[in-house]
């Protein structure tokens, strides 16, 4: 049993710390009681209460003063409330702070609109300068979080609520930066569907062994650059793509990669333009927004001709 | 002009000098606001008493971290450092203008600038966690954060006040410069911020009021308590050194003619 990329943050974390006395953990009240990381190193764990704009100014100083803090909420509160405080410290300034974002999407499910955010994407990769990762599962969200943890760069790290999912198989040894491909072969390929996110993922993988000869590339990192740099390689693939993200099209991966790839095909599968305004689990709200495996066969089928249903 | 002050001169010093840097750092001031761009000069001639005094008491670098969080007031921090030796080139030649890294708001990329305020209420939670930080590294360093009483109005200062007395953060110093006014008026004909002593103290905090123009005043207060974060309510004059606009809401920002320059800099008491 995996456990859920916000569990496995945590435990991850709280291992790093053992040998990395630079690692702080802050919370904004909604790490949970009893968190790992607390039992392990309370001097440098803080729950500074439901305070977001401040904790991650708060973050910049101790990240200036050589500290390395992982700051965790819910995306909502990260990427929209604390927008400025991220744009400044981190965006412009470089502060290296780490933001572990829970509840990325919809994956609150029942919680409602306050608790969804299909818009952090779009808000983060406009500030440039912040890394932006979209792991899945707990193997690839652990791997991210180490990454994160040797970098000097500032992290913004989507994870979601409850759902554990085993990562994709990856060699050894190589990171999370790599593209991860499944199926299909390499060059040449009629469609090739791109995965950001644990549900994206999921589905495509589902789509990429229905159809061996579909290819399926797994990206984590969402960020300006990372994309300019997979776009060189992405373009020599194929001259069509699929990009399947739970956010917004409006200002999400696929938007950007159809900047950098004028000359391709670029297709969203996303969460479209509703509000998700009706309560269920995670599956259920990405059903009512129209996302999801059925409706991304049909739209690969309408796209790339034999390689869909 | 030549830096007034060298890494060798000792704090003591310093603090006797008080009064010569202040006249330097107004002309500087007034310079920047006879530039092409003028400058936030009301609220930079009530603040740089304030931030001279504490550069001399406590330096402008680690383990110490001063913040200007009222980040409008840019030229009395350029002014500052500049006669305090930290920023070699004189700010008022270039202030505003392409190319320079002085601009309106302070700039991180400058010396003695740890991070690039002006949009209001930041600057203090950052001074909140580089004391956080000095108190996990045990190095007895202070956060020091310079702010004004208009940027009482931000949620940020009082989240930030918050989670300083949640966390017991004693080496926090919080200096406003309460001066009155903000960009279109008064504070008081605006959204007031009353019984901020009792505010403070309901937090957590040790309070000090005190004449924010009277050096010895603010080199004594600035003491920080071993137990308590201290805030300092600084009672100041906007436009304070410059008789034609002492007390003026509307001298929040100004750009004045090269002959006013003058006739500003000649009357520096």
């Amino acid at each position: 049993m995996s456990l859920s990329s916000r569990e496995a943050y945590k435990a991850e974390l709280t291992e790093l710390a053992r040998n990395d006395g630079r690692i702080i953990c802050m919370e904004a009240d909604l790490g949970g009681k009893n968190h790992v990381f607390q039992a392990d190193h309370p001097d440098r764990f803080f729950n500074i209460g439901i305070a977001e704009a401040a904790g991650i100014d708060m973050a910049a100083g101790l990240a200036e003063a050589g500290f390395v803090p992982f700051f965790s909420t819910f995306a909502s509160f990260a990427a929209l409330r604390a927008a400025e405080s991220i744009k400044l410290a981190m965006g412009y300034m470089g502060k290296n702070i780490k933001i572990a974002a829970a509840y990325g999407g919809v994956s609150g499910g029942w919680f409602g609109t306050t608790h969804h955010c299909l818009e952090d994407i779009a808000v983060l990769q406009s500030f440039q300068h912040v890394r932006i990762a979209c792991p899945h599962g707990e193997e690839e969200t652990r791997r991210v979080i180490r990454e994160a943890a040797a970098s000097p760069e500032p992290y913004y790290i989507r994870l979601a609520r409850n759902d554990g999912f085993r990562s994709l198989e990856r060699p050894t040894g190589s990171s999370a930066r790599e593209i991860l491909y499944q199926g299909g072969k390499r060059e040449g390929a009629q469609l090739c569907l791109i995965s950001v996110g644990e549900q994206a993922t999921e589905i495509c993988a589902r789509l990429a062994e229905e159809n061996p000869d579909l290819l399926h590339a797994h990206l984590v990192y969402v960020d300006s650059p990372s994309l300019k740099r997979y776009a060189e390689e992405l373009r020599t693939l194929s001259g069509t793509f699929l990009v399947v993200e739970e956010h917004r099209g409006t200002g999400g991966t696929a938007s950007y990669l159809s900047l950098l790839l004028p000359e391709c095909r670029v297709y969203s599968h996303d969460c479209g333009e509703e509000w998700p305004v009706y309560g269920g689990t995670h599956a259920e709200v990405l059903e009512q927004l129209g996302f999801g495996l059925p409706g991304l066969r049909r739209q690969a089928a309408a796209i790339g001709g034999h390689h869909g249903i | 002009m030549d830096a007034l002050i060298t890494a060798g001169d000792r704090r003591e010093d310093l603090t006797a000098r008080l009064p010569e840097l202040a006249r330097e750092a107004r002309r500087l001031i007034i310079d920047m606001a006879a530039g092409p761009t003028g400058c936030h000069i009301g609220g930079s001639l009530s603040v740089i008493d304030l931030l001279l005094a504490v550069f001399a008491k406590f330096g402008s670098g680690p383990p110490h971290a001063v913040v200007l969080s009222k980040g409008h007031s840019a030229a009395a921090l350029y002014a500052a450092l500049h006669v305090h030796g930290v920023i070699a080139e004189n700010p008022a030649e270039t202030y505003g203008r392409s190319g320079s890294l002085f601009t309106g708001h302070p700039n991180h990329k400058l010396p003695g600038i740890p991070f690039a305020t002006g949009s209001l209420g930041h600057g203090i939670p950052y001074a909140a966690g580089w004391a956080l930080a000095q108190r996990l590294k045990g190095t007895g360093g202070l956060g020091i954060a310079v702010g004004g009483d208009g940027e009482l109005q931000e949620g940020l200062v009082w989240e930030t006040a918050q989670i300083v007395q949640a966390k017991g953060i004693a080496n926090f110093i919080y200096i406003v410069d309460v001066n009155g006014g903000q960009n279109d008026g008064l504070l008081e004909e605006i959204s007031p911020v009353p019984r901020l002593r009792e505010r403070f103290e309901a937090f957590g905090f040790h309070v000090r009021e005190l004449d924010g123009h009277d050096y010895g005043e603010i080199l004594h207060a600035v003491e920080p308590p071993p137990d308590r974060p201290l805030a300092v309510l600084a009672r100041t004059v906007k436009g304070k050194g410059v008789r034609a606009i002492e007390g003026n809401p509307d001298a929040h920002y100004a750009k004045i003619p090269e002959k006013t320059a003058e006739k500003w800099k000649r009357s520096l008491s």
